[in-house]
């Protein structure tokens, strides 16, 4: 009997070691970057992106591709989340599988943070340049200082090729060509190996005395000044001065080989130049919205009035970049990523062409499994109870118009 | 063999023993250090030592130094009163040094390909060396603090000059002008350090013109004083055998 239960003992003990290891081996590459996970309000009442667009879905190594489109700063930023006074334009990858060769809002380049302004709308281009062979989960994204990053929708894009061939040539005010890929390399570690060696010359000249033992007792028998000789003092000297003369020199032969520097280039960027939207002549109210948890469905009871000289319809509601459709309005044409994108998904009681000068109140409901997969049906979760979103209107001729909703929301368990 | 006899048989034999014992010793105190200089050293100066376009000429030279000047002291306070070995602050720097590299060369570009000429550390060991040598030469940790802590502090700067310089000559990008260390950390994508957390060039130290690294050194080095008397203190009483004895 003991002989059976060692025998399952030990076979037990391999079974779990084989699933240990098997589980170590098992390393699924991480597919997203935790926008799912940010709390739902965030995504819903702060950064709203749309008419984004990912230039490429694949992208040879040295090869550019673009992310660009609008965000909307929202009026109603929440409390609990610091203004944008001080935000950087980010873009969301894992690590530098591309760099960001360049950055813009509304025209201007933006390599450091900027102060951007509640309620206004601002055009942005990420321009990238394929760098480490993958696929990877492209986001739009802002960093807000005191909010955190604030990321928008994301696309899978391939780059092809090999990181080897990878270069990032850079001409200086100086004149040169450097490629920042490898530039500085090989001085670096000069440097950094130079100065290992001096100090593990130090360590061996010590090292080759007898150390703990014998220099314990010679200490505790009060003869711990013997222990140190002339030639002991003379080398530390040599070493100290050598030290400094290194240093010395190595400082006068790099600003002889680099007589122009500057300081790093820091300060916040003000004045981003929002859009200049036309102005808007469609108010919409919301009376009262929903959330139905078993139906994953948000329905909104708007009352709508267009003061414009054209009939409108309602086409599109958009919220933390889950875009909801009526497609009788509005297709897209853009290849939006698929997950975020509910092409079917936005029912309209009545949303015949709304006449100019019309009043009319309208039963919205915008449902799909993106609610859940988003993790956007936990904002019935969060502290402040409100949902936000982008409302567009469009024309018989296909132009839009923007209307920000912005109200509590009641969840329904039943 | 009683407790009351000698394990080793002759001379040789004890020399033999001790010299195995001073290896194992310092092989054993070179990691250890390293592991928790190395917490240290990221948890508090981190982001200064982790990227090229932290390392300015004011908050980097001024907060290096401090954080760094820690275990040196500390190490030194043992080695130096209980065996008079000079060398605490190379064997607790070149343990730094050595993790960093680890760190920098298998995490930042084996993992996650951040270039190293753009995350390589900031450079200790001539601090460490002056440190030792002052202890060596003076047998005083007051002088070692003041004339040491002030060396670590202002030779922090110049003995990264040589390979921070290149990295700082300027360039014309899109219309506007950065360093080299800029123009890395805005093409090397870093989506959990965004540009606003950078702590560079900040401050009111404006009335020095474009001499500013010299003064923040000096400052570094002022600090730096006090941090040795603390941490030599925070080494004796880690050190001591006090609680050994009474047992």
């Amino acid at each position: 009997m003991k002989l059976v239960k060692d025998k399952v003992a030990k076979l037990s003990f391999v079974a779990l070691l084989m699933a240990v290891t098997a589980a170590m081996l098992y390393t699924p590459t991480a597919s997203a970057h935790g926008e799912k996970s940010q709390a739902a309000f965030m995504r819903m009442r702060t950064i709203h992106w749309f008419d984004l667009n990912w230039s490429k879905d694949t992208v040879p190594v040295n090869e550019t591709m673009t992310v660009s489109g609008k965000f909307h700063v929202f009026a109603g930023w929440p409390e609990t989340v610091d203004k944008p006074e001080s935000a950087f334009l980010n873009i969301g990858t894992p690590g530098p599988v591309f760099i960001r060769a360049g950055s813009w809002i509304g025209g201007k380049l933006v390599p450091r943070s900027v102060s951007l302004e509640l309620g206004e709308t601002y055009e942005f281009k990420v321009l990238l340049k394929a760098r480490r062979p993958g696929d990877w989960h492209v986001h739009t994204m802002m960093n807000v200082e005191g909010g955190g990053p604030i990321i928008g929708p994301g696309k899978w894009t391939t780059i092809t090729g090999s990181m080897k061939s990878f270069t990032d040539p850079i001409t200086t005010l100086t004149g040169d060509t450097v490629d920042l890929e490898t530039y500085n390399l090989e001085n670096t570690y000069f440097w950094h190996t130079l100065w290992f060696g001096i100090g593990l010359a130090w360590m061996v000249y010590w090292g080759s005395k007898p150390m703990f033992i014998p220099r314990l007792i010679a200490v505790d028998a009060g003869k711990g000044d013997s222990l140190i000789s002339s030639t002991d003092k003379t080398v530390g000297m040599a070493f100290a001065i050598g030290t400094i003369a290194i240093v010395a020199m190595s400082m006068a032969s790099t600003n002889a080989k680099y007589p122009v520097t500057t300081p790093l280039q820091a300060g916040l960027l003000r004045g981003m130049i929002p859009l200049e939207l036309p102005a808007q002549t469609i108010n919409v109210k919301v009376e009262d919205a929903t959330y139905r948890v078993p139906g994953r469905a948000m329905q909104m009871t708007l009352v709508v009035t267009n003061n414009g000289d054209e009939p409108v319809r309602l086409a599109e509601f958009n919220t933390a970049g889950v875009r909801f459709l009526d497609p009788k309005v509005w297709e897209d044409e853009t290849n939006y990523p698929d997950d975020m994108l509910a092409a079917e998904g936005l029912t309209v009681s009545d949303n015949s062409p709304l006449a100019p000068g019309e009043k009319r109140t309208i039963s919205v409901t915008a449902s799909d499994a993106a609610w859940e997969v988003y993790r956007l049906a936990d904002l019935i979760y969060d502290p402040d109870s409100r949902f936000a979103g982008l409302l567009f209107f469009a024309n018989e001729a296909g132009v839009r118009q923007m209307v920000t909703v912005d109200a509590p929301l009641i969840p329904s368990f039943i | 063999m009683s407790a009351s006899q000698s394990a080793v048989r002759s001379r040789a034999e004890a020399v033999k023993v001790s010299r195995t014992f001073d290896y194992m010793i310092v092989f054993v105190l070179f990691f250890i250090i390293l592991g928790g200089y190395h917490i240290h050293y990221m948890l508090t100066g981190g982001d200064w030592d982790f990227w090229t376009d932290w390392k300015d000429r004011r908050l980097w030279v001024t907060v290096a130094p401090i954080v760094a000047i820690t275990f040196p002291a500390a190490v030194q306070s043992q080695l130096w009163w209980k065996y008079k070995l000079p060398f605490g602050a190379v064997l607790a720097v070149l343990g730094l040094l050595f993790g960093e590299w680890v760190n920098r060369y298998f995490n930042f570009w084996g993992w996650t390909y951040f270039p190293v000429n753009f995350v390589f550390p900031s450079q200790l060991v001539p601090g460490a060396i002056l440190l030792d040598v002052i202890l060596l030469l003076s047998n005083s940790m007051t002088l070692t603090a003041v004339a040491g802590g002030l060396a670590f502090g202002l030779i922090f700067y110049p003995g990264n000059w040589p390979v921070i310089a290149p990295l700082h000559v300027p360039v014309e990008y899109n219309g506007m002008v950065m360093t080299l260390a800029d123009l890395q950390g805005y093409h090397y994508v870093r989506t959990g350090t965004p540009e606003y957390i950078r702590m560079v060039e900040k401050g009111t130290l404006r009335t020095f013109g474009k001499d500013v690294a010299p003064v923040s050194a000096f400052f570094s080095g002022f600090v730096s004083i006090l941090i040795y008397f603390l941490w030599h203190f925070f080494g004796k009483w880690f050190g001591s055998m006090a609680f050994v004895k009474a047992v």
